[in-house]
């Protein structure tokens, strides 16, 4: 990054080298210099330096870096505006006689965009509520900021194409969330964000993958405070019914939440249907009817070196 | 192929939805309190009137356009709507009956297989989704014809489209998809 070599782009009377017409200069900022570099002769004078205008001293990452200046730009998402506005004016000479402010125009700075940095906010917010990682927030802005920029969902409210971007972006990142969790940290019914979800996918022409039994467990369980061992146990369970086709027809996490009643009742660490349905966003009522349609080849559905607390023909049939 | 079966697939129309307009403008308020078997919905700003022959029934509004569902055969629909654009001149409305079009035509059809819902949604990647959170079944859109199919993993399926003709070959279409994604034998 030290120099640059300027392309033929610029229509601009070239400095050259006098004794060297074809050689390509070497720029050098920290100096301002134009270089020839065959003979070393400094051609070009005065260009602008880019260095920085005062020495800094940094003690271990201060708050603000003297050398920058405003806040870190997000060009990605915002369309890189270099806007400027003017504060509220300190010291006295900006109160009128009244005690107001003389300057009170902080109006809208970048109207287009001020709709998406909402949502992003509104994003951030949501992620926050349900700990999601920054790499999946980020997801979560491109995807809103192409469905935006398309317009082919403008009349649908804003929070609800952003909890549906929530929606896929976890589901990209291969750690997806239920529908009901999303709609947990949001304001918009399951019936909306589902339809925006389906709308998105439709603007976007992508496709996700669907959902399996194990992309919850780990979740679910360390939520009940199920040990590792019931976990596995679980995991092992929903995979084998799936595979044995016991379960056709139902979805991916009724069939989670009852693998998990079946493990956890195995063990030692017992979780009520109540429980499970309440982490797993269920009803008790759908485990039961998952649970009775493993419970006849419970035996095959654990793994091998399982330990039983309970065996499998004292598991509660209901 | 379908017809290639031993047994051929039963497709049974269920509903048939068409429109129709009556070129006049209707007050509902005289069809609501003089007409038999209607129901009024003013916050809606239309009418029902359930018919009994051809078992339909169809919502009106003031401005003279009625759409007719319920009937089980496009001719049914269209005997049902000028059933029921003569009820409508009997109450003293100067109907005539225009622009009739069959709209939607629903169909459901049993494969005598379970399908594996999943398999059937993998090799079918971006025309047939599956989220089982939402709906038990896959959906498959046939964008050409303008139909969507519905996959059930019992081997029913529904289907919608235009009309009964595109129903038809939807079904002709899908079959061959569901036979490689079948369950060995119910049990």
């Amino acid at each position: 990054m030290a120099s640059t070599s300027r392309g033929d782009a610029l229509a601009l009377p070239r400095v050259q080298c006098p004794n060297h017409p074809d050689a390509i200069l070497v720029e050098d900022y920290r100096a301002g210099d134009m270089i020839c570099p065959e003979c070393g002769l400094v051609v070009g004078d005065r260009v602008i330096d880019v260095g920085s205008e005062w020495r800094t001293f940094s003690n271990e990452k201060a708050l603000k870096d003297p050398s920058r200046v405003g806040d870190a730009q997000n060009p990605l998402l915002n369309g890189g505006d270099l806007t400027t506005m003017i504060s509220k004016g300190t010291g006295s000479a900006s109160f009128d006689e009244f005690g107001n402010s003389k300057y009170q125009n902080r109006r809208t700075m970048s109207s287009s965009d001020r709709a998406m940095l909402n949502a992003f906010k509104e994003i951030t917010t949501m992620a926050d509520r349900i700990n999601l990682p920054r790499n999946i927030i980020d997801r979560t802005n491109n995807l809103f900021k192409q469905v935006y920029e398309q317009k082919s969902l403008k009349g649908r409210a804003n929070d609800a194409i952003a909890s549906a971007c929530l929606y896929i972006a976890c589901r990209q990142e291969g750690v997806p969330r239920t529908f009901k969790e999303i709609c947990a940290v949001s304001r918009i019914s399951k019936k909306e964000i589902g339809r925006c979800f389906k709308l998105i996918l439709k603007a976007l022409e992508t496709s996700v993958d669907l959902i399996t039994t194990g992309d919850f467990m780990s979740r679910f369980c360390s939520n009940l405070g199920l040990p590792k061992q019931v976990q596995m146990a679980a995991t092992y369970i929903a995979r084998k019914a799936v595979e044995l086709d016991l379960v056709p027809g139902r979805s991916p996490i009724s069939v989670a939440a009852a693998a998990i009643y079946m493990a956890s009742q195995a063990s030692a660490e017992k979780k009520t249907q109540k429980e499970i349905g309440d982490i797993a966003g269920v009803a008790d009522v759908t485990i039961r009817q998952s649970y009775r349609l493993i419970y006849p080849r419970a035996a095959e559905l654990f793994p091998t070196d399982f330990k039983f607390d309970t065996p499998v023909d004292k598991l509660p049939q209901l | 192929m379908d017809s290639s079966n031993d047994e051929a697939l039963d497709i049974i129309i269920t509903n048939v939805v068409a429109t129709f307009r009556v070129r006049c403008h209707l007050n509902l308020r005289t069809i609501a309190l003089e007409g038999n078997n209607v129901i009024y919905k003013p916050d809606c700003g239309k009418v029902l009137m359930k018919l009994r022959k051809p078992k339909i029934t169809a919502s009106i509004w003031s401005s003279g356009k009625i759409i007719c569902t319920g009937a089980t055969s496009e001719d049914d629909a269209k005997l049902g709507a000028r059933r029921l654009a003569r009820v409508l001149q009997k109450l003293g409305f100067r109907v005539r009956f225009s622009a009739f079009k069959v709209v939607n035509v629903l169909a459901v059809c049993s494969m005598p297989f379970s399908i594996a819902l999943i398999d059937f949604t993998v090799n079918n990647r971006p025309i047939a989704s599956y989220e089982p959170e939402l709906h038990p079944a896959a959906t498959y859109r046939i964008k050409h014809i303008k139909a969507t199919v519905q996959v059930f993993s019992t081997g029913s399926i529904t289907v919608t489209g235009p009309n009964v003709q595109t129903v038809a070959t939807a079904v002709e279409q899908v079959y061959p998809l569901l036979f490689e994604c079948r369950k060995p034998l119910r049990k």
